[in-house]
């Protein structure tokens, strides 16, 4: 790729390791310290580089346990990476999920403006996209229910369609979603594939599909075992990943 | 720093709608739910009052109010810090989501015992005016000393925070040490004596070097001698423990950006 290429995400030698130290207690370490002289470290992402161009959408594939999902927590923020970079050239990020804290108590319209708010948006941006997060999520008079009273398919419709309405420049997608009936199903999917094919938006979509990824992603990344094994298109990688794992 | 008050910023509508969602969730259990604001110090006065006038025999004039005053601040103080403990934890749907600078929940809090505190408060405006306690401008002390109460509040609870992610028995711990803070504080007697009209009951010069070391003590002392005794607050030491409040919030707040990425990892 040219220098002109305008990239969304940059992720250089990035190392991810989780400690195995459980929690500690006072008591314990005072009766028994030498239960906690040894801190294991495993380490789940084994320094990773590439970068994704603004407006593509990258697929990364890779059996349990390789890493997927750490990488996509720390390009979402919520982690940091124990070594390495990750530059997200200052656009505005969000991981695609279920349910970002609920306060049961309250109304799903309150909800809506809670979440919103984490998210980082300001009220008036939230005002601006409400009715279509309503609208979307199907749920009625329900919207001004306490979150308590829903179904669980009621409370993930709700939580799709405020990450899916509130849009951010960087999308992060943990497994395509599929919430709801069958209806909201082919809906959320639809609306997914809107959001994604948008050409200003970038997309990270990690998934265990490579039907799903084939028909949505520009480019895969194959991660195996905390590192790349690969990456190209999708008719170079997904045949070969396909016979790795079958 | 910098980022702190960009942050802040950006947050501060979360934390505004967040103390008020959690708030308002109380009272939608119950309909009545916030009349225990009231009731909580109201009945705990006369808890104490029982204690300190018919037990121990003491004669502090405006009791009432007196124990309103100290109570009310200590559970602001005592309920923000317990909260901070497990604050991490209980906001796991939240830290495994989406990145958030871990000290808003600490202000969240704040938000939420802070109301409750002004709400209480009312019940000190109420019983001063029934007892006629005659005001002078003094009165507007209690901006900074109040002041002095959520820096101080916002730094020890930061702190406690962060290491409450890590140490599992820290709340044990905390609770003790707060029960102690409790007794140590004068929230139901003068720990020193305030003008002439109320006799401290903690031996000199334990007594002012407690009210000097025990932040609680101080500010609840203040509160008391500018609104109910006509006295000035103990300056020197207000002054001194907001910028120990302000480092301490300093040093909480640096420590958080540095490790609360790795909370995740593990809660």
């Amino acid at each position: 790729m040219s220098d002109a290429t305008e990239y969304a995400i940059s992720v250089s030698d990035v190392k991810i390791r989780y400690r195995v130290f459980k929690k500690i207690s006072l008591l314990k370490t005072l009766l028994a310290p030498h239960k906690y002289k040894k801190t294991e470290l495993f380490e789940a992402v084994k320094g990773v580089t590439f970068n994704v161009p603004k407006g593509q959408i990258l697929g990364i594939v890779g059996k349990n346990g390789s890493g997927k999902s750490t990488l996509l927590k720390a390009i979402a923020g919520i982690f940091s990476p124990d070594e390495g970079t990750i530059d997200l050239h200052g656009h505005s990020v969000s991981l695609l999920s279920i349910g970002v804290g609920f306060q049961n108590k309250l109304s799903g319209r309150e909800n809506i403006y809670l979440s919103g708010m984490l998210l980082g948006f300001n009220k008036e941006q939230i005002d601006e996209k409400l009715e279509e997060i309503i609208e979307f999520s199907e749920l009625g008079d329900f919207i001004d229910r306490p979150v308590k009273t829903y179904s669980s398919g009621m409370y993930s419709k709700l939580a799709f369609s405020i990450t899916a309405i509130l849009e951010t420049e960087i999308m992060l997608i943990d497994e395509v979603l599929s919430v709801g009936d069958a209806k909201f199903k082919k809906k959320s999917y639809e609306k997914m594939r809107s959001l994604i094919t948008n050409t200003d938006r970038t997309v990270v979509i990690v998934s265990h599909s490579s039907e799903t990824l084939q028909k949505l992603c520009d480019t895969i990344l194959w991660l195996h075992e905390g590192e790349v094994k690969m990456q190209g298109t999708c008719e170079e990688v997904l045949p070969l990943y396909e016979e790795f794992m079958s | 720093m910098g980022r702190f008050f960009k942050d802040f910023k950006r947050f501060f509508n979360y934390i505004v709608y967040s103390s008020k969602a959690e708030l308002k969730s109380e009272v939608a259990d119950s309909f009545l739910s916030w009349l225990w604001w009231f009731l909580d110090p109201l009945l705990y006065m006369m808890v104490y009052s029982f204690i300190a006038l018919v037990v121990f025999n003491s004669k502090v004039p405006y009791f009432p109010v007196f124990v309103f005053l100290g109570l009310n601040t200590w559970q602001f103080f005592n309920k923000t810090l317990k909260a901070s403990v497990k604050l991490v934890q209980g906001k796991k749907m939240i830290v495994t989501k989406v990145y958030v600078p871990k000290y808003m929940f600490v202000f969240e809090k704040m938000g939420v015992y802070g109301f409750k505190m002004v709400v209480s408060n009312l019940l000190v405006v109420i019983t001063m005016i029934g007892y006629h306690v005659p005001l002078t401008w003094r009165v507007v002390w209690v901006i900074p000393i109040t002041l002095v109460l959520v820096v101080v509040t916002f730094g020890i609870s930061t702190i406690v925070m962060h290491f409450g992610v890590f140490v599992e028995d820290l709340l044990n711990v905390i609770t003790v040490v707060l029960q102690m803070g409790f007794y140590l504080s004068g929230i139901f007697y003068s720990i020193e004596s305030i003008g002439t009209v109320v006799k401290g009951r903690v031996p000199e010069p334990y007594g002012t070097l407690l009210v000097k070391i025990n932040p609680m003590a101080l500010l609840i002392t203040d509160l008391r001698r500018v609104l109910l005794y006509q006295q000035s607050p103990h300056w020197v030491m207000l002054i001194i423990w907001f910028f120990v409040g302000l480092l301490l919030s300093f040093i909480g707040t640096k420590i958080i950006y540095k490790y609360e990425n790795s909370y995740v990892k593990v809660i």
